[in-house]
Order: structure tokens, then sequence, then C-alpha cells
């Protein structure tokens, strides 16, 4: 058997916010077609560990390789990386000028060279398949935050990406449009996407994960299948936080 | 009726000094705009150098009078082999003050479009330059319609700076002296000018709301 380079992977890095130190020493290997689900307390370094995946936070020391490539530091080999790498914010982040239409088909256009016509209708096709294809001459102001955070999945998307992060994709929506972005992200698991999500939805990580990713202070304390780490977390800072969640 | 009198005599040179203020002002203003535009795009750059010089320039010039600025580039570039007639020297002056301001809306305007979407842009790989072009710059300006009509307002007010160098024909401010020291009108000759300068203004501010309703974003 042929060995698999790894869709994402983390040597030794390390990262501090002024004294903090943010991420200790992450050794981390995400294979092509895995979803790695990140979770833990807030502080615990989950997001900054995501968003050092497209060097939307730069490291200190360590290396990141995204299916065998080093991560460039800067410039246009960053930007082309960056473009194979989609990534979901909690706060949507869609561009607010434009529509709904055209924040979907900017990346393509402008990065991938994509004609405008054939950039459309590959916009309308992601955007029935997040459902809503109906909101496409609208500006994001006047969509709800659910359906906001599926068009944003739907641009990223758009630019074929090979990687998916998605950042507390849930955290800023109201609990009645929770599920709507997560059967959206469940459906794109299915189809073999490899992605990296940090979440606090218990239930999803459950339902989507192949590995759950357990962090605190800046350290992956656990790593295990959700069956695994959700009936019988080996640390106690895991037990501890998986008991102060259901005690809501 | 002594105001009658000022008009049938000077009617004309009310017309064209209200024509030169109109356009020294609108092209000390579009200048005063690509500069500003230009400057705080080295503002908000990656190159750290470009982004002292930009910073530097916003700090020199927008703390020179007007006048103090057209004594300079009239008198003081002479010295540097820079010699320039009249009224290029007054639009120097207003282009290189305004557009400090100009850069410091351009600013404020790009820090509400917020560092998610800048985040988003990158994230999609776009460059720099394009992350300006197409989501930053576009954003910036539509949010900076009220602060640029102030602006545009100040630019007008500021070419009075031209009534204190001869300029033929003369600007608004500067009919005022020309007619003062042929005849003793004193500050009747004031009122045709401030007429103007008062309904340009109005003009511009209703023009700029209309503008600005128009383009703001929802958000």
């Amino acid at each position: 058997m042929t060995e698999q380079i790894p869709a994402v992977e983390f040597r030794h890095v390390d990262k501090h916010f002024g004294k903090l130190h943010v991420l200790r020493d992450i050794n981390l290997s995400i294979m092509p077609g895995e979803v790695v689900v990140v979770i833990g307390p807030s502080g615990s370094g989950k997001s900054t560990l995501c968003r050092t995946v497209n060097r939307l936070e730069t490291i200190d020391s360590g290396e990141i390789y995204i299916h065998g490539e080093l991560l460039p530091e800067e410039g246009k080999a960053l930007a082309a990386m960056r473009s194979k790498v989609g990534m979901v914010f909690q706060s949507f982040n869609l561009f607010a000028h434009k529509t709904v239409l055209d924040n979907v088909t900017m990346g393509p256009t402008q990065v991938l060279g994509v004609k405008k016509k054939e950039a459309e209708e590959q916009a309308m096709a992601l955007l029935a398949r997040v459902g809503v294809a109906d909101q496409a001459k609208k500006v994001p102001a006047q969509l709800s935050g659910g359906q906001q955070q599926r068009v944003a999945i739907a641009r990223s998307l758009a630019m074929r990406p090979e990687v998916m992060l998605f950042d507390e994709p849930t955290s800023a929506l109201d609990p009645e449009m929770i599920n709507e972005v997560l059967d959206v992200i469940v459906e794109l698991a299915r189809e073999g996407m490899t992605m990296m999500v940090v979440t606090h939805e218990m239930g999803f990580a459950r339902r989507v994960a192949d590995r759950v990713l357990f962090m605190a202070d800046g350290v992956i304390l656990e790593e295990a299948t959700p069956d695994e780490f959700f009936s019988n977390p080996k640390t106690d800072r895991a037990r501890e936080f998986l008991d102060s969640i259901a005690g809501h | 009726m002594r105001f009658i009198e000022l008009l049938s005599t000077y009617g004309d040179m009310y017309v064209e000094a209200a024509f030169a203020t109109w356009w020294m002002t609108a092209v000390s203003f579009i200048g005063a705009m690509i500069l500003g535009l230009m400057v705080t795009v080295m503002r908000v750059c990656p190159i750290k150098p470009l982004r002292v010089v930009g910073d530097f320039y916003v700090q020199v010039f927008r703390n020179i009078p007007g006048i103090s600025m057209l004594i300079l580039v009239a008198y003081a570039l002479p010295y540097l082999g820079l010699v320039l007639d009249w009224v290029p020297c007054v639009l120097v002056s207003a282009i290189l003050i305004c557009s400090a301001f100009a850069s410091e809306n351009f600013m404020s305007g790009i820090n509400t479009v917020g560092v998610g979407q800048i985040e988003a842009a990158r994230s999609l790989g776009l460059t720099f330059t394009q992350m300006m072009r197409l989501v930053i710059i576009p954003q910036a300006l539509r949010s900076v319609v009220p602060p640029m009509t102030n602006l545009l307002i100040a630019t007008m007010l500021t070419t009075a700076i031209a009534s204190q160098v001869p300029v033929t024909p003369p600007e608004l401010t500067g009919v005022v002296s020309y007619i003062n020291t042929r005849m003793p009108y004193g500050v009747l000759a004031f009122i045709v000018p401030a007429a103007t300068y008062l309904c340009t203004s109005l003009l511009i501010g209703y023009v700029g709301n209309k503008i600005d309703q128009r383009v703001r974003i929802l958000r």
C-alpha cells in the first residue's frame, strides 16, 4: 500500500500572542476525505489552529504543509495556495456591496480566470445546492444569518477547494438557523470533502466527524473517534468540558 | 442704489469669478481625490516604508494652512528650480492639502469594511491589488460620500487663497479685493461672492445627499 500524502499536515507548530502561548508543538495530519472536528473551551487555540492553515494567522515556528507542499509565507504563492483552501467564518464575511451571485462568482472569475457566464452558471448550481438560489440577486444584508452562511459556503465551494475550513460556522446564528447550515456541512462531508471544523455543536461533531480533536491551552489533549471521545474521554479536562456542556 | 450700480459695473466680473472658483474647485477636488486615494493605498499596503511615507504625507499636509502652502509653492519651489504659473500654484496647494484630508476620509471608509471581509478576500486567493480594487475601495468610496461632500465644500473655500496672488480672472474672493481697490464699496462687494459660495455649498450638499442615498451599502 502506498503511503498517502496528508491534505493538511502540522509539524511542531508553535504560536504566541504576546506572552500567551496559543499553539504548543502541534503535530497533526488530516488525510484527504477526512473530517476532523476540533472542540475545546474558548481560548484553547482551536480557532487559531484553523486559521493558521491558510495563514490568516502566522506561526512562530514549525511547518504547515498542504498536500505535501510547504505553506508559502506571502505574495502570489500564498494567494494561490489560499485559493485551494476554502474558509467559512463565524461572521459570514460576505462582501456587503455585492449581490449574492457576485459574491460567489468573484473568486472563480478573478482568481481562476473562469468566464463570467460559466462562473454564474456554476454559482447558481451551488446556490441551489445550499438552498438559496432564489436569493441570488439580493445583497447580503437582505438575507438571514443562516442564508448568509450558506452563501459563504457556496462562495468557498465555487473555488473547488481541496480542503474546507470551518471556524465556528454556527456560533453567530440564531438557534433556529443552525441546522440549515449544519445540514449543508454534513452533506459536504458525505461527499468526501476534506474538512477541519471548529465547533461547539456536539451533536453535529458526533454526526460528521471521522476524528475529534480536543484542545485546551494550546495543546491537542485528545484525538479519538467521536464515539470513543464522547463516551469515554481520557483526560480530566475533556471530562470537565463535556460535563459543563451537558449541564446546559 | 449702490448695489445695483455695483452689479451693473462688475456683474460680468462676478460671473467670471464664479466660474473661476468653480473650475478651480473641480480640478483641485478631482486631483485631491486621486492623490488622496493613492496615498491611502500606500497607507494600507503591506510594504512598511510606503505606509510610513503615506502617514507622514498626511500629517504634514493636513497641518499646513492653505495660505502658507501657497506661499511655499509660489515662493519656495522656485529655489528648487520649479517655477509654476500662479493658477497652477493655487491648484497644487489646494490639491496637496485637500488630498491629506481626502486620505483621512478614505481611511475611515476602509475601516468600515471590517477585517472579516478582508480575511474572506484573502481566503479566496485574491492578491492585495485585487482585494483593494474589488472589495475595499468600492465599499470605502460608497461610505465616504458624506465626508467627501464636506471636503468638496472645504476645497471650494480653499481656492480663495487664489485671492492672494495675481490670478486672471480673479475668483470669488479675489474679485472683492479687485473691486474695492477701485471703488469704495466695502462690505457690499462681498454680498455676491458670499451668496455664490452659499448657494454652491447648498447644491453640493443636496447632490451629495442624493448620491449617498443611492450608493449607501446596506449593513
